[in-house]
């Protein structure tokens, strides 16, 4: 984990643009960039994302890649609001996010 | 023949064809652009003998058959064997069957952890590529699964990502031999499926394990064919398959029937990161065994990496086989590496339209992995490139020479020229460039006469021509 002064990096993948929406609570799949063994573990959440720098300032620093890898050049602030289940329920072979999507509304 | 990835190693050290790298690389991107761009200057392979956070006695060997010299010398055949010849020797070892050896143990069981006692980031897996989805563990791999209604144990190599200490997800294609079981019967059932990752097993079964095989074909007994011995099995630690008992790493998992997971993007065989994302499988994890001292197989996957080898030479065959079966005139098949498993040139007897489309409907019955296909004629040999590409250029009409047949729900999803939305719902086409002539064309009277030396002159001149030859001051 980062330390108190440094702040903590994460990075997505999302899979059109306009898919992270500010100021309301999203899923959102997590890699954790820390330098060491774990680096690119993962976590499902629910999490608010901003690109304002008022807010960006208080927040976990977020990258975002496209669907096939590119890293955006805007850097995001993002806050974990809550935790998903690493098992996600969902249907092997059928769309990821759509079961991100269902395990936020239910509450998972 | 090999037992084990040490002995295989030993051989391509003694060919020439291993490059040892002592010092210190780091997993995360070094350890994969090293990789790859000896695989794009056709280089050896790789063992690194230092990975960065990792254990020194943990260390990676990677691109085991990128190139025609390697595959020879997993045959045991002279490294510089031509593409013809190393062709030829599977051709005549497939057709064999040994059926393998289960035994009490092996070196693979030199560490068991189960339960709370394994962190799967205690393997070096390496990020091979900027902006993939994450580490591969499993790339040069067999995934072995069994199809609980006839028994049928499936050995496959598919690609699996580390998503954290005790979970991988992966991309077994819904339409491989692996996915079509879970899918067919787990899934159904929503029950887990039990699957073991073997890592660093001997040659010839990751040879076969990135085989095209029919269904119902069990790897294992082709991989004792093509070594002229068993192969021998030992029972994994939490489920009942048998894998090979000196691999260097087993990982036990269950394919989850209810869960996912992100898996991809990743930079693949075709040449390319396809944008495929999030379609895959979770596997929990629940053993990890390994040798003393274990070694990482790593296929650094890209343009010209191990499937343009292995997965297009086995891919041919299994083509050749299936027209023959299916009573068509095919002569040879050649997949060739620069084409990434997504072309084939197929020789034919004879061609013209009828057998054109029949070529191209009993390819792309159930699956459809290749979306072009080169049809020549006799005259044409399939491994030269140069005649194939002479063929393509003057022979293929540009209006009746090309026949394209559509599905979906069959696709191959990593082929890069489709479309997200084609990804999707598995939605393709293969096209067929017909460079025969027209059935119907007289040899007298319509088809053109080569204008090569073997074909446009008498043979009497060329005998002559040849005989004559240094005497016109040529050297050779």
């Amino acid at each position: 984990m980062a330390s108190k002064t440094e702040k903590q990096v994460w990075e997505t993948f999302v899979r059109r643009p306009g898919d992270l929406k500010e100021g309301e609570e999203v899923p959102m799949v997590l890699r954790d960039l820390t330098s060491g063994k774990k680096k690119y573990q993962m976590r499902h959440v629910v999490a608010v994302v901003s690109r304002k720098p008022e807010d960006m300032a208080s927040m976990d620093q977020l990258q975002v890649r496209t669907v096939v890898g590119i890293l955006l050049p805007e850097t995001w602030g993002v806050k974990i609001v809550r935790e998903l289940p690493i098992e996600l329920p969902g249907r092997p072979y059928h769309d990821f996010y759509d079961a991100l999507r269902k395990a936020a509304v239910s509450g998972s | 023949m090999f037992d084990d990835t040490r002995d295989f190693i030993e051989a391509l050290c003694a060919s020439g064809d291993l490059h040892e790298i002592e010092k210190e690389v780091h997993w995360d991107l070094e350890l994969g652009a090293v990789s790859r761009l000896t695989c794009e200057k056709d280089g050896p392979a790789l063992w690194f003998k230092r990975i960065a956070d990792y254990r020194a006695d943990y260390t990676a060997f990677v691109n085991p058959m990128a190139t025609w010299r390697r595959v020879a010398v997993t045959f045991g055949l002279p490294p510089a064997s031509s593409l013809k010849e190393i062709y030829a020797e599977y051709e005549k070892r497939e057709g064999k069957l040994i059926p393998p050896l289960t035994v009490e143990t092996g070196p693979c069981k030199d560490v068991i952890n189960l339960g709370k006692d394994f962190d799967i980031y205690d393997l070096p897996a390496p990020m091979l590529h900027d902006g993939d989805g994450g580490r591969y563990l499993g790339t040069w791999d067999i995934a072995v699964s069994r199809d609980p209604e006839t028994n049928w144990v499936n050995w496959g190599m598919y690609r699996f990502m580390v998503y954290d200490s005790r979970h991988l997800t992966g991309f077994p294609r819904p339409t491989s031999h692996l996915g079509k079981v879970f899918q067919d019967y787990y899934l159904a059932k929503n029950k887990p499926m039990p699957i073991a990752l073997v890592i660093g097993a001997d040659p010839i079964s990751h040879f076969t394990a990135s085989a095209t095989y029919h269904i119902g074909g069990e790897e294992a007994a082709l991989a004792g064919g093509l070594r002229g011995a068993p192969v021998e099995l030992v029972r994994c630690e939490t489920n009942d398959l048998l894998v090979p008992a000196n691999s260097e790493i087993i990982v036990e998992c269950e394919v989850l029937p209810n869960c996912v997971g992100l898996e991809g993007p990743y930079g693949e065989y075709p040449g390319y990161r396809t944008g495929e994302m999030g379609n895959g499988i979770l596997c929990r994890v629940t053993a990890v065994t390994h040798r003393k001292n274990p070694i990482l197989t790593i296929d650094a996957t890209g343009y010209r990496d191990d499937s343009s080898t292995i997965t297009a030479l086995t891919g041919a065959i299994a083509i050749k086989r299936r027209l023959e079966r299916h009573g068509l005139p095919v002569l040879d098949v050649n997949v060739p590496r620069e084409g990434a498993v997504h072309m084939a040139v197929i020789g034919v007897k004879y061609g013209g339209k009828q057998v054109a489309k029949e070529i191209l409907e009993t390819l792309t019955s159930r699956r459809a992995l290749l979306s072009k296909i080169l049809l020549v004629d006799p005259d044409v040999d399939v491994y030269d490139l140069g005649q194939v590409f002479h063929a393509f250029s003057t022979k293929c009409h540009p209006a009746h020479g090309i026949h394209v047949v559509h599905y979906e729900g069959r696709a191959n999803t990593l082929t890069p020229c489709y479309s997200q939305g084609e990804r999707a719902l598995q939605k393709g086409a293969t096209a067929l460039y017909d460079c025969t002539w027209p059935g119907e064309w007289s040899r007298e009277w319509e088809v053109p006469v080569k204008a090569t030396f073997e074909t446009i002159f008498p043979r009497s001149v060329q005998q002559k021509v040849l005989a004559e030859w240094k005497s016109y001051g040529f050297k050779d």
